[in-house]
């Protein structure tokens, strides 16, 4: 326990507090070095404490980063080889982009039907089951989400509009063929009883972060409602607008230009 | 479509109808909803609200530099995490009310927290998706000229 402690939850509270101070502007070295020393000592985790079961967070997180790498080269590629007015790539980086995305979603496909399924403890990561369902159906949602709103609030999207609805279907359509053909550890029948639970997660994370949200906000209100209205300012006095026809003076004018 | 029409009403009916879909799908192919689901849903919210509610604590402190530290708003929230944490603590002891597949008190709190960060870490991937997709959608364009200055 003591080892875990120091190996895995240590760093990643210290992950957050890194992450904290890498964007105040005083400790901005000081919180990178935090959050690049933490996330190194929690990523190998599952080797430095593999007795612990929560390292296996650790291990899904590593086994995840070289797609996702991908996703965004992928992404930053499609966007600026796109007509961006600053930093535009080369016109080919936009093709690259599109078929390094379309690698990134076929790995973590295969993650679930190959070989190349995340492997802990000689069977598939108790977590990978958890991040593959949620991923696909937060996915399949935002991307319907987005098309709506592509042909809402943007003037004749529609093109684009379609292209982000085929892409929800896209991800539902992986969601419905891992419900029914099996996976290379996890049989059709389980991905679908995960997907339950991969929908409460979803659910419950936004239940209870909005709600945290509101509380904090209600808490602020109560405060700032009691607080007393501000005392008015007397007139300025003689000083006060001898000082300020000076500084009027100053700026009006510009016979010096 | 007008204005009204794309309103944060039908943005939220579109996110929730393909999750909608596929869970009656799921529904039609299984043998109804998985028995762990509900205990899920209640661990989900209140390991979300206490994370989320010990962040915004610690945003408390700026808040509290600003307006000469005030206790108030900082005890009010310290008693609503304190007030999540009881009722995990009393649900998950009172007769495995919240746990599942876990040995024990312990055990069930730590496998939320890294249950809510895989979860997180799969929204995040999942909106990373979405929010580029989407602008690269955007960037593909053409760019229109709307006066004859730019030409």
């Amino acid at each position: 326990m003591i080892k875990a402690t120091l190996l895995f939850w240590i760093p990643l509270i210290m992950i957050g507090l890194g992450l904290w101070l890498s964007t105040s502007r005083k400790s901005k070295i000081l919180g990178l070095v935090i959050l690049v020393t933490s996330s190194l000592i929690f990523l190998a985790s599952p080797w430095t404490v593999p007795s612990s079961d929560s390292t296996a967070g650790a291990h899904l997180i590593l086994s995840i980063i070289a797609p996702c790498i991908l996703l965004i080269y992928g992404l930053h590629g499609m966007i600026f080889g796109g007509h961006v007015p600053v930093g535009r790539l080369d016109s080919t980086a936009r093709l690259s982009g599109f078929f390094a995305m379309f690698v990134s979603i076929g790995i973590f496909s295969l993650m679930h039907w190959s070989s190349f399924t995340p492997v802990w403890r000689s069977d598939v990561n108790p977590y990978w089951i958890v991040f593959w369902p949620t991923m696909l159906l937060f996915s399949t949602s935002l991307c319907a989400a987005a098309s709506i709103a592509m042909v809402g609030y943007g003037e004749n999207r529609f093109a684009e509009s379609v292209k982000l609805a085929g892409m929800s279907i896209l991800f539902a359509g992986i969601a419905l063929i891992a419900m029914l053909i099996d996976g290379e550890y996890t049989t059709a029948n389980e991905f679908r009883d995960y997907l339950f639970l991969a929908v409460a997660d979803i659910f419950g994370i936004l239940v209870g972060g909005i709600l945290s949200v509101a509380i904090f906000a209600l808490v602020i209100w109560g405060y700032e409602s009691t607080l007393p209205n501000p005392e008015s300012t007397g007139p300025p006095t003689e000083q006060e607008l001898k000082k300020l026809v000076e500084i009027a003076n100053n700026h009006i004018g510009g016979e010096e230009e | 479509m007008n204005k009204s029409l794309a309103s944060w009403k039908l943005l939220l009916f579109a996110g929730a109808l393909p999750i909608l879909v596929i869970l009656a799908l799921n529904l039609s192919l299984g043998e109804g909803i998985h028995k762990e689901a509900f205990k899920r849903f209640a661990n989900s919210i209140l390991t979300s609200y206490i994370v989320v509610g010990l962040i915004l604590l610690g945003n408390l402190f700026f808040y509290a530099d600003s307006r000469h530290r005030p206790l108030a708003p900082l005890v009010g929230m310290l008693v609503a995490v304190s007030f999540g944490v009881l009722v995990v603590w009393s649900l998950t002891s009172y007769d495995d009310l919240l746990l599942e597949a876990n040995s024990g008190l312990r055990s069930q709190l730590l496998s939320n927290i890294v249950r809510l960060i895989v979860g997180i870490t799969g929204m995040s991937v999942a909106a990373l998706f979405a929010v580029g997709f989407t602008f690269a959608m955007i960037t593909g364009r053409e760019r229109r000229i709307l006066f004859k200055e730019e030409e």
